[in-house]
């Protein structure tokens, strides 16, 4: 019982830090560099994976004993597909200004080797509950590196957090003081830098060492 | 029986079907919805042309403002073809112009609106808001930091019209009717040269005398 229970946790809090799929697994890189400019982005891209991430996990587990082993993949991608298409419309609906500039980055969930890898790995093999919590989990870990990436680039590139100023407008070089954004941040290498001192931190921490 | 090849099929094409139903369904429930957040998102880019725009504005404030500060106008335009424009301000004292631009992009269409001051010359603001163009690249011709070279910058040389061109790179010496190149997207910057110079020729009649056309 305890040591179930110690597994469950482990199938959520996991993908968090210790097997993290960004940091750890070095999955889901593109989209990682492309939607941590500003972190409302980062957010969204975040719920949005959450959504697909749990949903397709939760169908594929649920569906494990009639999935032909023979077209499993493209049975799987069917499943992801639909329900990126179904949050991509839902995005474009309800908050059309983010999903503009998200643009298909949202799409392109489809090909995020972190959905169809948790399929194929976990969900075709386990229960619908504990594939769910993979999946959350998995999501989650996911969207902790955006949104502290984000946050970072957000900071040091724009001077704000979540559209609110945090450095002060009178420190800029247009007032007459001597900040200037770091228009590094903005673009994409500036996501690869602090990306790599993050997989470099956490690595340092959890003594991850490559096989 | 579960690896028959007939259970395959049964079970893909079943999948297919409820798949496909469900985001029909979805889609026809949205589309009303995603209408109307074009058509505002069309207005935000005209209004962003004249720098009317202002942050936080609700949708009903951004339907009133275009409302009550533009004027649709029809022409014909050299082929003989219909063209919209907008004018900005009262028609006694037009404070500007709104053209639509349009034309072929790399992946897909480009659809832009571009504003003249009242001297139908010197560019008040330009947005391009539906691309298909590479984002990160192309796709940057949509960002303000590209937007705002325009501003300013003339489409008339001694009564002749030669557009605006954007560079293939960085400009080698200051130019009234040129602007800065984005690095990566020459294909796009090609494509908007070209759709600013055949969109402005269309106009050229309204530009040059604006009150015999209507």
């Amino acid at each position: 019982m305890i040591m179930a229970k110690a597994k469950t946790i482990d199938t959520f809090l996991g993908p968090l830090s210790r097997s993290n799929p960004i940091t750890t697994q070095v999955l889901g890189i593109c989209s990682a560099l492309a939607v941590t400019v500003k972190m409302d982005t980062a957010l969204v891209m975040t719920g949005a994976l959450v959504f697909v991430l749990v949903g397709s996990n939760t169908i594929v587990a649920a569906l494990r004993n009639l999935i032909p082993s023979r077209v499993r993949i493209i049975v799987m991608l069917t499943i992801i597909a639909t329900l990126v298409i179904v949050i991509d419309e839902l995005l474009k609906a309800f908050v059309y200004d983010i999903s503009k500039q998200l643009s298909i980055f949202v799409g392109l969930i489809i090909t995020n080797c972190i959905v169809l890898g948790r399929a194929e790995a976990f969900a075709l093999k386990n229960s619908v509950t504990a594939s769910a919590l993979d999946g959350f989990g998995n999501a989650l870990g996911y969207g902790l590196i955006l949104v502290l990436v984000a946050a970072a680039r957000e900071f040091l590139g724009s001077g704000t957090l979540l559209g609110l100023q945090i450095i002060p407008d009178f420190l800029y070089v247009e007032n007459g003081g001597w900040y200037v954004n770091n228009g590094l941040m903005i673009l994409a290498p500036g996501a690869f830098i602090i990306l790599g001192l993050l997989i470099w931190l956490q690595r340092t921490i959890n003594g991850y060492k490559e096989e | 029986m579960k690896s028959s090849n007939s259970y395959t099929y049964i079970f893909v094409i079943a999948m297919a079907i409820v798949s496909a139903l469900l985001l029909s369904v979805l889609s026809t429930s949205l589309q009303e919805r995603q209408e109307f957040n074009k058509l505002l998102d069309t207005r935000k880019n005209v209004l962003k042309t004249v720098d009317a725009l202002e942050a936080g504005m609700s949708d009903m404030a951004i339907e009133e403002l275009y409302q009550s500060s533009f004027r649709k106008k029809v022409i014909t335009d050299t082929e003989g073809r219909e063209r919209v424009y907008y004018l900005y301000g009262s028609p006694e004292k037009p404070e500007g112009y709104v053209l639509p631009l349009s034309g072929k992009g790399v992946w897909s269409t480009i659809n832009g609106f571009i504003a003249l001051e009242s001297d139908r010359n010197t560019i008040k603001g330009i947005s391009f808001y539906d691309h298909g163009e590479t984002p990160g690249l192309g796709g940057e011709i949509e960002k303000d930091f590209f937007s705002g070279r325009f501003i300013g910058k003339k489409i008339f040389r001694d009564g002749e019209l030669v557009s605006i061109t954007i560079a293939k790179n960085k400009l080698m010496k200051p130019s009234e009717h040129a602007v800065d190149g984005l690095s990566g997207a020459s294909l796009t910057t090609g494509a908007v040269n070209s759709l600013l110079r055949e969109d402005l020729e269309a106009y050229l009649g309204m530009l040059k005398e604006p009150d015999k056309e209507e």
